[in-house]
Formats: structure tokens, C-alpha cells, sequence
């Protein structure tokens, strides 16, 4: 398990390599405070290609470098043949709903389950 | 340069209830010692406007109207107070200033900084582009464009975002500073009507 942690935040990729957990407020300051945290979802796009799991579940805030951090990461994983990707989301956090949208118009085939 | 406004400004609706004003001098840490400090006054503010929401808490429907609430304003000043930091005019000892002001039918969020005359210039011209396009779309071309730089661009993501994601009406205000005339500062407003969200009103 691999784990980038902050004040605020922890980030883990589990030992399956392809799911990504995330935790608490994002909020860093900008691409290139995020860019470990991208090169560690990068890290997930391998061949042959795997379904890959963003769980949000617990990320209660992200401000809009996060976003722009998880846009990257989706024109990567949609430029990438053959992934599949999923982020997991809560019904409960208002800014999945409202927010995680965007990416789908960005990656079409992007499943996001809110729970 | 005159004194100009754009969008939606200084419009009040309904009487002025309850407002709060939080003011930082840039001069007294560098920029990212302070960034802890726009997470925690955003938060503030957000904490802040539920205490003025109505507190019955009855049912499941109206607490997570104010949990809506709460978020979008604690979403809306740390973008807000995020580009007033990153955007500031430093060399000067102006203060930068988020406000929070509520009345009957909406909440007004709005940050001030100081800013060079030719960063005020830039930030004009994106204002006007966000006045003419539709804010998703051009919301979504910018997240596109962003994804093509490795730098960190000026994109504005957070002012789209807060129009696009959370519905409200932004307008700016650009005055030449009374001391300082090499500088100008801006406010940046954000009105959340209380009734687009989960229909509840203070």
C-alpha cells in the first residue's frame, strides 16, 4: 500500500494497484502541490488495462485545483485505450453531486456511483 | 483607469440581516504559510451562516438543506479567498477582505484584493468571456485546455465552478486605490439565491 498524507488528507492506493482511496479536505494550493497525488493515480493506468476505482467516499471537501488535478487524470484515463473507470461517491457530501458531473462530460464512459 | 463593475454587483434583495467581515494583512507571512488560513476562514464562514438558517432541525430534508448551504458558501469563500491570495498585489500594504452578508432571500460572498494594474486588466478580459459564454461549457473547454499544460494556469476554474456547480451569480468591481493609484483593487461577489437551494430562506 502506498499512502501521501497532509494536515488535512490522506491518499492511499491499495495493494490491488488499481483503487485509489481518498480522505478528508483537499485543498492544497495548486497543479503542482497536486502533482504527487497525480502521479500516484498515473500509476494506476497500466497495460493491459484494469477497471480502476476512485473512492470519494470520505472526501468531504476539494477545491478547484483538486478538480482540475482529477480532470487531468480522467482526459489521461480516457486517452488510455481500454480503461474503465469508477469513482465512488456519496449522496451525503453535496459537492460530488454537483461537481463529479463535469468529469463525465470530460469521459462519457466515466461511472460515478453515488451511494 | 475609472471605477467599473460588472455582472451581477451590489444588487441587495430584502433587508440586510446579519454580515461579517474578515480582513488579512498579506505582509505578515508568506503565501504558503497563509494558505492553512483560507481553509479555516472559509470553514468559519460557512459554520457562521447555518447559525442565521432556520433551526429546527426537524426533519432529515431541512438539516441537509443547511449542510447544502454550508457547503456551497465554505466552497464559494475558499475560491474566493484563494485567487484574492494568489492575485494580490504584494507590494503594497492593502488589505485583503472576505465578506459574508445575509439577508432574507440570499447570502453575498465576496472577497477584495489589491491587484496590479495589468493583472486587473487580464482578469477583465476574463470576466467579459464569462459574461458571453455559457459557463459550463466553457467550464468543461478550460478543464480540456488545463489538462494540455503541465503549469498551473490562470484558468479562473473556481469563479466557473462556483457559477456552473453551485448556481450562483458573480459580479466584480474594479476601483483605482485612493493611495495608491499604481494599483487597483477588486471585489469579487458571489450572490446564492436561499431559494435555489432546497427552497429554504432565513
Amino acid at each position: 500500500m502506498k499512502s501521501i498524507k497532509g494536515e488535512s488528507f490522506e491518499v492511499r492506493l491499495e495493494d490491488d494497484n488499481h483503487t485509489v482511496a481518498f480522505r478528508g479536505a483537499l485543498r492544497l494550493s495548486g497543479m503542482e502541490d497536486y502533482a504527487p497525488i497525480l502521479e500516484l493515480l498515473k500509476s494506476t493506468l497500466v497495460e493491459p488495462a484494469r477497471p480502476i476505482v476512485l473512492d470519494l467516499r470520505e472526501l468531504d471537501f476539494l477545491n478547484s485545483s483538486g478538480i482540475t488535478m482529477f480532470s487531468r487524470f480522467v482526459i489521461e484515463a480516457r486517452d488510455h485505450t481500454g480503461v474503465d473507470l469508477k469513482f465512488l461517491a456519496s449522496e451525503s457530501i453535496h459537492w460530488h453531486a454537483r461537481s463529479l458531473k463535469n468529469l463525465q462530460r470530460l469521459m462519457p464512459a466515466l461511472i460515478i456511483q453515488l451511494t | 483607469m475609472t471605477n467599473q463593475t460588472f455582472g451581477y454587483y451590489g444588487q441587495e434583495l430584502g433587508e440586510r440581516h446579519e454580515y461579517l467581515t474578515l480582513a488579512f494583512s498579506p505582509l505578515s507571512a508568506p503565501l504558503r504559510s497563509r494558505w492553512r488560513n483560507n481553509g479555516l476562514s472559509a470553514d468559519f464562514l460557512g459554520d457562521y451562516v447555518t447559525t442565521f438558517l432556520p433551526a429546527d432541525g426537524s426533519t432529515a430534508a431541512a438539516e441537509g438543506g443547511q449542510n447544502e448551504i454550508k457547503h456551497a458558501v465554505t466552497y464559494i469563500a475558499n475560491e474566493l479567498l484563494e485567487n484574492a491570495m494568489k492575485y494580490h498585489e504584494h507590494s503594497v500594504d492593502v488589505p485583503i477582505g472576505i465578506h459574508l452578508e445575509l439577508t432574507s432571500t440570499q447570502i453575498t460572498v465576496s472577497a477584495t484584493n489589491g491587484i496590479s494594474n495589468e493583472q486587473a486588466q487580464c482578469y477583465r478580459e476574463f470576466v467579459e468571456r464569462i459574461l458571453q459564454e455559457d459557463p459550463g461549457e466553457l467550464l468543461v473547454r478550460q478543464l480540456e485546455e488545463s489538462a494540455g499544460s503541465e503549469k498551473s494556469t490562470k484558468s479562473c476554474l473556481g469563479l466557473l465552478t462556483i457559477i456552473s456547480d453551485y448556481g450562483a451569480q458573480l459580479g466584480w468591481r474594479f476601483e483605482t486605490h485612493a493611495t495608491y493609484p499604481e494599483i487597483m483593487t477588486v471585489s469579487t461577489s458571489a450572490v446564492l439565491p436561499l431559494k435555489n437551494l432546497y427552497g429554504v430562506s432565513a
